[in-house]
């Protein structure tokens, strides 16, 4: 089973999040608890279920990740962005992803 | 343009205070996800990838430097200080918080802006040719009923939770600036013989995962049967669309499934039923709104032509840019102006809170306080006297904003894709960036011409790429993104789907394969005056497959 | 209808509404009137004398079929099994405008607060509601409807000057 974090947007600015170990939202990916075994996933799922429900977040999902050069990376291209901002530079002030992090 | 008396200041902010009310209960929790989402959407508040979205209407793509100065302030105050610019005339910021909408939108109420249907399953902005009341080969301003069906689609009881989202659009020139056959309601104005005002209206237009071209139901559709018409036409639509397949749901579907003859039977029998109705319009009415339209009044500039001589012969830059970048106007002694959004390398129809104001400044100054939005991303300036042209472009190129590439290969749509939005699959402003760089020689774009590429992140087709001379599509293959390509699609009059012509292509080789597409056009082109999209549709798409796959065509 | 559900009209919430919506487990008992499905009236109206029916149009019924028999029709109540699914708006506004009915029409299914100015506006005259915001706003009178109106609706309302497609009404209807 791949290693697996819990994502959302918050909802009252929209700012993607994810669940760390304290429970809490939180806007680094790198900060987020990382569910190992079937367990942890269902305790995230639960988790998740009761922030919707709270009206804390929306959008809420299960994504996998691989740890590589002790980095979290999401599997999928479009979590790793959503994890880095825009590719390109997009505004003054705003950095924009690391494109090695970006890369397949 | 039109201004709001008293009932529409009433009715937006009136607006303004139910979205207010609505977000509210959303934040306090008593209204859910589900329940909001279909009204926030009909505010234009999306999700994206990174936050929430807002698209502000600009109704056909026309404002005003008051309007544009409101756009920056919100980009500045409310956002990250910058706005993009969409294939249908409107405004979008990425990163709004749902807790300042409200105020966002009472702020954009101050200057008759509002962001009122720009989502959901209603009828969206009305879009217009944006040379509009300046184009020399202009019959009428098609602005007016633009604005008539603006008002009437809006908070339309009836229409309010349509199968699917519908697009409107409307021209009024013989040559197609609007792209009204891939519209949902393509409307054509125009004379009937006796030089009476009516449009020749095309429904069932539209791109996305099944594109069609819209079909002509009506050669000649009087102007006071406008809003009885397009009633009858959304009536059976809202009754008759499929809902059972979202993919499925656009009008255009039930045309190509039930049939254009029986669907326009069945508008025409509605149709029948209501056009004696409250709903046919008075002549006086229409007079009436378009008094709001008249054009500026244009003093001759005679002494103009002279003064754009020297400044050209002057400054070689200038020169190019006032030969590519301003079309003839309805009167001789003025210049229609398109400010580029596309610099060298930038991400296409993004400007910054700084260059909006340079665009205003400048609007009011020198271009009779009128500005409008392209469906091709760029800024319009119509009214522009030739010997004022300079002053312009001197302005705009302080701040980047006078790229001379209109309708140039360098001149590229292409939506936010997988950057920003949640339904892409991959990105498209790297793509359009890469390309941009690799042919930004201003030699070498001058020596292809005219050459439209349009980029989309996914099947939605947001860029439009159906309708781009070479069109782009992101698809995200075994988790990695891939571009296909099509070619030969056109937006104009002369509307068709680009072809896909084989084997998608990894971000890393996009932009060689279109120097190859370009190179063999460049090598099978009769005279340079030969455009790109001429020259496909004589040789068709062989030379290019060939050129880019070999004798063999690779399996896609 | 069922405990949660609770009948409103523009003079509040109603607690002698005697309409039941048949169905294969639920019949109309004593003291109380049924309503049909379309071609259970139908096939009923032509076997009988009797009047002031109740009949359930569905999203995907014809609303033209009424025509004949309005006269004999009380309430025709309008389904809306999703919110999103706005045909009911249609059958409502041709009920009206075009068959010329007269009687009860109640908005029936999936009904919120949100959507009630519009419905009023398209000559809907009772709900069935249960869904708890919108139990809630009515009980408070507080509809969210907006008074400035750019089109004429099933509803006549008062024109509001300046072009002719303007309106002018209440923050419900």
């Amino acid at each position: 089973m791949a290693d697996k974090v819990l994502t959302a947007n918050r909802l009252g600015d929209g700012i993607a999040v994810w669940l760390d170990a304290n429970g809490r939202w939180t806007e680094k990916l790198q900060d987020a608890f990382v569910a190992r075994h079937a367990e942890a996933v269902a305790a995230i799922e639960d988790a998740g279920r009761k922030a919707f429900a709270c009206n804390l977040v929306l959008d809420v999902n299960v994504i996998e990740v691989e740890e590589k050069g002790g980095l979290l990376r999401p599997l999928r291209l479009r979590e790793r962005i959503r994890a880095e901002g825009p590719t390109i530079a997009y505004a003054d002030g705003h950095g924009f992803a690391d494109p090695a992090f970006i890369a397949a | 343009m039109y201004r709001y008396d008293e009932f529409d200041h009433a009715f937006v902010s009136a607006r303004v205070e139910q979205f207010r009310d609505q977000v509210t209960r959303r934040l306090s929790g008593e209204i859910a996800e589900d329940a909001f989402r279909p009204l926030r959407l009909m505010n234009g508040v999306y999700l994206q990838l990174h936050a929430y979205m807002l698209r502000v209407a600009i109704p056909y793509g026309t404002l005003n430097s008051k309007q544009m100065r409101m756009l920056a302030h919100i980009a500045r105050r409310y956002d990250r200080g910058y706005g993009h610019f969409t294939t249908r005339q409107n405004i979008q910021y990425n990163w709004p918080k749902l807790s300042d909408t409200p105020d966002i939108l009472a702020e954009l109420a101050s200057v008759e802006m509002h962001a009122i249907q720009t989502s959901g399953n209603c009828i969206r902005n009305v879009t217009a040719d944006h040379f509009a009341g300046a184009a020399a080969d202009e019959v009428a301003d098609p602005r007016p009923y633009a604005e008539i069906l603006r008002q009437w689609s809006s908070v339309h009881p009836e229409f309010s939770f349509l199968p699917r989202k519908f697009k409107i659009a409307v021209t009024g020139a013989p040559r197609d600036r609007a792209a009204i056959q891939v519209h949902d309601i393509g409307l054509h104005l125009k004379k009937n013989e006796a030089g009476e005002l009516g449009f020749a209206v095309y429904v069932g237009g539209g791109q996305g995962r099944t594109p069609l071209v819209a079909k002509l139901i009506r050669d000649f559709l009087p102007e006071e049967d406008l809003l009885t018409y397009v009633t009858a036409i959304v009536r059976v639509y809202n009754l008759h669309g499929r809902r059972d397949n979202k993919y499925k749901a656009r009008i255009k579907i039930l045309v190509h499934e039930t049939g254009v003859e029986e669907v326009t039977r069945q508008v025409e029998a509605e149709f029948q039923q209501i056009r004696e109705s409250e709903l046919k319009l008075p002549e006086g009415d229409i007079r009436a709104i378009e008094t709001y339209f008249a054009p500026p009044a244009l003093p001759d500039r005679a002494d103009g032509w002279e003064a754009l001589a020297r400044a050209k012969k002057a400054d070689g830059a200038f020169a190019s840019w006032a030969a590519q970048n301003v079309q003839p106007h309805r009167h001789p002694d003025y210049g229609m102006v398109t400010i580029s959004l596309k610099p060298i390398g930038g991400t296409p129809g993004d400007a910054s809170d700084v260059q909006m104001e340079v665009v205003a400044d400048v609007a009011e100054r020198l271009a009779f306080d009128e500005i409008r939005v392209s469906h091709e991303q760029n800024l319009i300036l119509p009214h522009v006297a030739l010997g004022d042209l300079y002053a312009v472009y001197q302005a705009l190129e302080t701040s980047g904003l006078a790229t001379a590439n209109a309708g140039l290969i360098t001149d590229i749509i292409a939506c936010p894709g997988l950057d920003y939005c949640a339904l892409a699959n991959a990105r498209s402003i790297p793509v359009a960036q890469e390309i941009s760089t690799r042919f930004g020689s201003p030699e070498r774009q001058a020596e292809i011409g005219e050459l439209k590429i349009k980029i989309s992140g996914c099947i939605n087709a947001c860029g439009h790429h159906h309708v781009g001379h070479i069109g782009l599509l992101g698809v995200e293959k075994k988790g990695a993104e891939l571009y296909q390509i099509t070619l030969g699609g056109s937006g104009d009059e002369n509307t068709s789907i680009g072809e896909i012509i084989g084997r998608g292509f990894e971000p890393e080789r996009v932009t060689d394969a279109i120097e190859t597409i370009v190179d063999t056009y460049l090598g099978l082109r009769l005279e340079p005056k030969e455009t790109f999209i001429d020259a496909y549709r004589r040789v068709g798409p062989k030379p290019f497959k060939e050129a880019l796959y070999g004798q063999t065509a690779e399996a896609a | 209808m069922d405990k949660m559900t609770k009948i409103w009209n523009q003079s509040g919430f109603l607690d002698n509404d005697t309409w039941v919506i048949e169905t294969e487990e639920v019949r109309a008992g004593e003291g109380e009137r049924a309503i049909v499905g379309l071609e259970t009236f139908l096939d009923t109206v032509e076997h009988s004398n009797e009047s002031g029916f109740g009949v359930l149009l569905r999203p995907a019924d014809d609303v033209a079929r009424l025509a004949p028999h309005l006269d004999r029709i009380a309430l025709v109540a309008i389904s809306f099994p999703a919110f999103s699914d706005g045909r009911g708006f249609s059958h409502a506004t041709l009920l009206r405008q075009r068959l010329g009915f007269t009687g009860e029409v109640r908005a029936v299914g999936d009904v919120l607060i949100d959507q009630v100015p519009l419905m009023l506006r398209t000559g809907f005259t009772s709900f069935a509601v249960s869904n708890p915001v919108a139990l809630a706003r009515l009980a408070e009178n507080r509809l969210p409807g907006i008074a400035e109106r750019y089109q004429p609706s099933a509803v006549p309302s008062t024109e509001a000057g300046g072009f002719s497609w303007r309106r002018i009404g209440g923050r419900g209807a």
